[in-house]
């Protein structure tokens, strides 16, 4: 029984050894399915829809037979004195009237009663604020709408809690209506009560996850020790992308036996998405279609992966099974405004990132979607203003500070946009898009060093597009540094060919064009012949290949021997297989390589 | 010297009123407060008869009241009152009878508004005419739930009106009180619950009493911020407190840009890159949506903010010191103010590219004069006479002669005076007293000082504060003082510095200005009255300001202990760093103090070519009192040198403007060095006239003791009593001379021993 992961203020931990073990519950399915059933029906007695996920999740844990099954909560004497005002007041809930159901039950004492009191008179709350703001008075009031209930229920509530009489639900409350007055150190507190208290109850931890900006405010926090917290843990890893230890976790977590929870499939297909690992992640994703082929929930990143792939047709299909679920959801929208815009109909597509963003104008991708929507447009302003809302939803976006640096690179500005491709990369120290930007910006100021530096540091992080060696290579042939130039072209090649795929840009012959330049002025003719005789397979380069292929043998001719410098980097040596990259590479063998 | 020129990279864009222009397309929207003003105007037109002057002093008040922030309904009705004051009972009923009965008393009151208008002076298109159809339409507008919420806060309004003046706790005991009305068994004295209530009074009192600002209001107070953060920082709010008001701004209206550009220049205040940076550039990233959005300019105003974007970027590295990326920056901007024709734009990147090419400690003379010529070619005077004002500047250090220095002043002042240009009129002022102090008339460099610190500050608009926090002052202050100490008067200057240091705290930008001025001259003070241990940590100080004069000051404390191998060393360290800055002053100075150190190891004819080549030098540069200062030098070499009569006539020749502009210390020297010669000249005298000479000699010595006593510069002061007590001798005046000698007896007991006696040689 691995050891459960307890996690005090100041103890330091490996993170990865966190992910990677497990809380000991996990050996008992039928418990953990057990504590799902009680904590469902609770939830649905208080009208709180978070329990879906764990009937999601209980629904993937075999069934229990009939005499295992948790009974009904037994009544307390307050509870059977308010059975009725709370069958009443929850009918009115249920219809959304929720004064109503707050005034049939103002004078309740159970516990179960006064959530539901204390929470209707929050929605109600929440409602009129909505309401409220399609007509305000003036512009500076947008923006001053607040729920005027919620000063109300924080003073009743901390009298409440300082007197110790509120439940993991009542405190849960407590928490949303602190973080809702921005009070959120407060409701962090809360809310590590409110797991404490009620384990179960995802609600609680779903919202100390949005609350944790990172990894030592992670550490010093004092969770229960209890199954759900791995999820949570899993969850947070993912927000605060430390991808890896997040799929460690969910891994840990279908090997304990949750391999048909479509929650984790759908988990460890975004966290795919996160690191761009396309194929698991779509594979992963028609699994998910396939057991549950009416979600909606996380198509917007499906379509996401979808567009990346350019896969017309799955993306259509996509496009329109959703609207018939469902049209007006955000995630449809988006769904529909990918598709639009891979079929390059960017105003149509911006009109459905639009729609979405009146559905729910805190739906960060939308913002930045549309961004780049705007971008295809060529309307920087635009653009601009789309991608800045993006991060006033969410500061740590990066693809719209990205975005916002892209922006101003196309108004000529590229001084600019450092400082945005720089807060980018902040964010994502390590993807290559930012550094490989970075690097272009700085080549346009003429700061060559810093370019080399950025370009270099691209292809140390593992270059998703494979241009930042290219990029690296053509600038030390600018700089006149002929080596290094030729370095950076050989390890573009291995690196071109070890990887199989064929790129569209691939510049394979523009580097064995170079190669073979170079190692004829260094006089190594064999090899230079043998780069030339590459250069003729591809199209643009077979003239130049046939002309060098001519040169050596002009000179062979004349009897000048070949060079025996082998300080010089070679291609042809026998491979030795490094993927780190050193400066002083042993290169690949080329001539088994049939482009 | 050089920092006169530091005021010129306080943002130029915000004076010229590029970026000033605030786009605000927002409609009128009708608030309770406007409802109180067009009640205000119904009653005025209503009520006939009234005196002649309650009449016309509530007219006058209309407009203001119109057009400025939202007041509260207690502000309103006391600026009523001064006017007249039967107008505020009926004001206030009006509003009592609306505000306390129903939602219809209100329309009532919108439906009878035009009524009152219609036969009375008020035409439809006169300022009140159009501002009570402005209010008819934007009420008109609101739809139900609108109006009802209008009169809701119309009702608390006038209810904040009827409440006396409370403290917040006590409000918020009232909401506790409130909302907790269904808990009564509550104790609230309980000793837990009022540890827990009393955090939640003062969260809630202090969300009751911000609330957030209207449209009006914000902007009024961001422009007033601006304007003190400008001209009178210490009025402004204290940095954090300014920065919470914009978050909470900004929390209630992300979209209002102007916060960020003042957060930008808070931050900067406080010397805050990373925030400034952020703050700037979500300014103009807003600024870019607005200009986009505005038809008139259209895509022109769009690229426009780009251009200056970029340039503010620019001026932002400058101002932290990054001058590589403030130059990258600068050179985009140029880039595309290029592309776009832009030469406006332009003009401000070249008085800006110039600017950095003189921080960089390169010679941009050439690109200055351009950017003269092409700022009156497109008739910027801002911007041609900054150019001027920088040239006279560089012109100054660099030896041009004075009345075309002073000339070009004087005709950019011509312009500065047509157009009001205070801000210019100010560094025109000070410059002129710095160039008149580089010169070494004290006298003039003081009417400029006084002509400055008397003048009236010419802003039409000023919120009660005398410009008096910028640059300009801080240099002619600093001057002030150092002036004051050079003729001793070290109370007035004690005054001076504790007037700076309120005026410019020592986190504020210019603070740096008064620091080192302070600190030289406690060094100076120190030295004079030979107490070199307190010297010495002024010395370390003055180095962190600046670099070249702390190494120096270093080598004169050196000298002064002493320790010569070491003083030259670092003087030669100096003399390299002043021809890289081209510092000719501090160059000319090194020169006389290598000099110097000459003379503590005999080398007099050692000295003389170095001292002539200062002379030059300072003739070149016009710079009167080093001027002085090295012929006295030359005189004393020579008198050591043995040609007393030389020596004699070179300081007869420059006492006369010694005694004019000098300091006092130097008046003393002169007169000390004088009745040296003539004592030596004495000796060699004819019999009959040897007596008369020693008597002039112990005149002057007596005078230079005067000046001496009065700096309390002692080690001179006990060279003079030697000096008179063996003057006295050869007189054969026993009384005099013992009492010399006591005199000096008492002073050489006073100071270290290891200073010998004449060990100050000049």
């Amino acid at each position: 029984k691995p050891a459960s992961p307890n996690v005090l203020p100041g103890a330091v931990e490996d993170t990865r050894n966190m992910a990677a073990t497990l809380s000991g519950e996990f050996a008992d399915l039928a418990q953990i399915k057990k504590q799902l059933i009680s904590v469902i029906a609770q939830c649905k007695e208080r009208g709180l829809v978070h329990s879906v996920k764990a009937s999601e999740l209980a629904f993937s844990l075999p069934s229990l037979p009939l005499d295992e099954v948790p009974p009904a909560l037994p009544l307390t004497e307050e509870d059977a004195l308010d059975l009725d005002a709370l069958c009443l007041a929850k009918s009115y809930f249920d219809l959304k009237e929720y004064d109503r159901a707050a005034y049939f039950l103002r004078g309740c004492r159970s516990q179960k009663a006064y959530f539901l009191y204390m929470y209707s008179r929050y929605l109600s709350g929440e409602k009129k604020k909505d309401d409220e703001t399609v007509d305000s008075l003036g512009p500076l009031e947008k923006g001053q709408v607040r729920n005027e209930a919620l000063r109300e229920l924080r003073v009743e509530l901390s009298k409440k809690h300082s007197a110790g009489e509120l439940d993991g639900f009542a405190l849960y409350l407590y928490g949303v209506v602190l973080r809702k007055l921005d009070l959120l150190k407060e409701a962090v507190n809360i809310f590590v009560a409110a797991t404490h208290a009620l384990p179960l109850h995802w609600g609680a931890w779903l919202e100390l996850c949005n609350l944790i900006t990172n990894t030592e405010m992670l550490k010093s926090l004092s969770l229960p020790d209890c199954w759900v917290r791995d999820f949570f843990m899993a969850h947070v890893y993912t927000e605060l992308q430390m991808i890896k230890e997040a799929l460690q976790k969910y891994q840990s977590l279908t090997e304990a036996g949750l391999t048909k929870s479509t929650y984790i499939i759908s988990q460890i297909a975004v966290a795919y998405h996160n690191i761009r690992d396309i194929d698991q992640a779509l594979g992963l994703f028609n699994e998910l279609r396939e057991q549950d082929p009416f979600r909606i929930e996380n198509m917007d990143t499906f379509s996401n992966l979808l567009y990346v792939r350019s896969m017309k047709p799955e993306l259509s299909y996509l496009a329109h099974n959703l609207v018939e679920i469902d049209k007006y959801r955000v995630e449809t929208c988006c769904v529909i405004g990918n598709y639009y815009s891979l079929r390059s109909q960017h105003e149509k597509a911006a009109l459905y990132f639009q729609r979405a963003l009146k559905l729910n104008p805190r739906c960060l991708g939308a913002w930045t979607l549309m961004g780049h929507e705007y971008m295809e447009m060529k309307n920087t302003s635009a653009a601009i203003q789309a991608y800045r809302h993006a991060i006033e939803v969410n500061k740590r976006d990066y693809r719209a500070w990205y975005g916002l640096g892209q922006t101003y690179e196309i108004l000529k500005m590229p001084f600019y946009s450092l400082y945005y491709y720089r807060k980018a990369h902040q964010l994502r120290p390590n993807d290559s898009r930012m550094l490989v930007a970075l690097g272009e910006c700085y080549e346009k100021l003429s700061q060559q060093i810093e370019a080399k530096k950025c370009y270099w540091r691209a292809y140390s992080v593992g270059d998703v597009e494979r241009m930042a060696l290219l990029k690296l290579a053509k600038l030390h042939e600018q700089l006149n540094e002929s080596d290094d130039a030729a370095q950076c072209y050989i390890i573009y090649i291995q690196d071109i060919f070890s990887c199989g795929e064929q790129l569209e840009h691939a510049e394979v012959s523009t580097a064995l064009r170079y190669l073979g330049q170079y190692y004829f002025k260094n006089k190594l003719y064999d090899e230079a012949s043998l780069c030339a005789q590459r250069c003729c397979d591809y199209n643009d380069a077979r003239e130049e290949g046939k002309a060098l292929l001519r040169q050596i043998s002009a000179v062979r001719e004349q009897g000048e021997s070949s060079s025996t410098d082998l300080s010089l980097p070679i291609v042809f040596n026998p491979l030795s297989n490094t993927t780190t990259p050193v400066r002083r590479v042993a290169p690949l063998d080329l001539s088994s390589v049939t482009p | 010297m050089a920092s006169v020129h530091e005021s010129l990279y306080f943002n130029p864009m915000i004076s010229n009123g590029v970026v000033q222009a605030n786009i605000f397309g927002i409609k009128d929207w009708v608030t309770p407060y406007k409802i109180a003003l067009l009640a205000l105007l119904h009653e005025m037109s209503t009520t006939k008869p009234m005196a002649l002057l309650d009449r016309r002093r509530l007219n006058k008040l209309i407009l203001p009241l119109q057009q400025g922030p939202d007041l509260t309904f207690e502000q309103l009705l006391s600026t009523v009152e001064e006017c007249c004051a039967p107008m505020v009972n009926a004001v206030k009923l009006r509003l009592f009878l609306m505000a306390d009965r129903e939602l219809q008393d209100m329309e009532h009151f919108f439906a009878i508004l035009p009524n009152a208008f219609s036969d009375s002076e008020a035409y439809k298109t006169s300022v009140v005419g159009l501002y009570m159809r402005q209010m008819l339409l934007a009420y008109n507008k609101l739809s139900f739930s609108q109006v009802y919420k209008l009169y809701k806060t119309l009702q608390q309004y006038c209810r904040q009106g009827q409440r006396p003046p409370r403290d917040f706790s006590t409000l918020a005991a009232e909401d506790m009180e409130l909302t907790s009305n269904d808990d009564p068994g509550a104790d609230p004295m309980d000793g837990e619950e009022l540890d827990a209530g009393s955090l939640h009074q003062s969260d809630l009192g202090c969300d009751e009493a911000r609330g957030p600002l209207s449209q009006k209001q914000a902007e009024y107070f961001l422009a007033r911020q601006a304007y003190l953060l400008k001209n009178d920082e210490n009025k402004a709010m204290r940095p954090a407190t300014l920065q919470e008001e914009l978050n909470n701004i900004l929390k209630f209206n992300p979209d209002f840009a102007e916060a960020h550009y003042l957060s930008y220049l808070n931050s900067v205040r406080v010397q805050d890159l990373y925030i400034s940076t952020h703050s700037l550039l979500h300014y103009f990233d807003r600024l870019i949506l607005c200009g986009g959005e505005g038809k008139s300019n259209g895509d022109e105003g769009y690229g426009r903010s780009l251009r200056y974007a970029v340039l503010n970027l620019a001026t932002l590295h400058c101002r932290f010191g990054h001058y590589q990326q403030a130059d990258l920056a600068l050179q985009e901007a140029i880039r595309i103010a290029q592309e776009a024709n832009d030469h406006v734009c332009l003009q401000h990147c070249l008085s800006w590219l110039y600017t950095l090419e003189q921080m960089k400690g390169s010679d941009s003379v050439t690109l200055t004069e351009d950017s003269v010529k092409m700022a009156a070619h497109f008739c910027l005077p801002y911007l041609a006479s900054l150019g001027v004002q920088s040239l006279v500047q560089q012109g100054a250090t660099q030896g041009i002669p004075a009345n075309r220095l002073l000339d070009a002043l004087r005709g950019t002042d011509v312009v500065h005076w047509k157009q009001s240009l205070s801000e210019l009129v100010e560094i025109s002022l000070a410059q002129t007293a710095s160039i008149w102090r580089l010169y070494g008339k004290s006298t003039m460099a003081q009417q400029q000082v006084q002509l400055l610190l008397g003048m009236a500050s010419l802003e039409s608009v000023n919120y009660g504060v005398q410009q008096n926090n910028t640059e300009p002052f801080a240099i002619a202050l600093c001057h002030l003082a150092e002036l004051h100490a050079d003729q001793g008067l070290y109370g007035a200057v004690g005054d001076i510095i504790k007037h700076l240091k309120q005026q410019f705290p020592s986190h504020t930008q210019h603070s740096k200005l008064w620091m080192l001025c302070d600190l030289k001259i406690q060094f100076e003070k120190a030295m004079n009255s030979g107490k070199f241990h307190l010297a010495e940590p002024h010395v370390t100080a003055i180095g962190a300001l600046d670099s070249m004069e702390g190494l120096y000051r270093k080598a004169q404390l050196l000298r002064a202990l002493n320790q010569m191998s070491e003083a030259s060393k670092i003087l030669q360290q100096v003399q390299q760093l002043g021809v890289k800055k081209r510092n000719t002053e501090m160059i000319i100075r090194v020169m006389l103090a290598t000099a110097e150190l000459h003379w503590d190891s005999s080398g007099f004819s050692a000295s003389l070519p170095l001292l002539l080549q200062a002379l030059t030098l300072t003739h070149t540069h016009n710079l009167q009192s080093l001027e002085s200062e090295t012929i006295l030098h030359l005189a004393f070499t020579q008198l050591m040198l043995g040609v007393p009569e030389q020596a004699l006539a070179l300081v007869q020749a420059v006492l006369e403007s010694v005694l004019a502009h000098g300091a006092l210390l130097k008046k003393g020297r002169a007169l000390l060095l004088m009745a040296r010669c003539q004592a030596v000249l004495a000796t060699s005298a004819p019999e009959e006239l040897r007596l008369g000479k020693v008597e002039m000699a112990v005149q002057t010595l007596a005078e230079a003791a005067v000046f001496f006593t009065q700096l309390g510069c002692k080690p001179r002061l006990r060279d003079v009593y030697y000096l008179q007590a063996r003057l006295y001798h050869t007189l054969g005046n026993v009384q005099e001379r013992n009492k010399c000698a006591l005199l000096f007896r008492l002073l050489n007991q006073e100071l270290p021993p290891g200073s010998s006696i004449a060990a100050t040689p000049l």
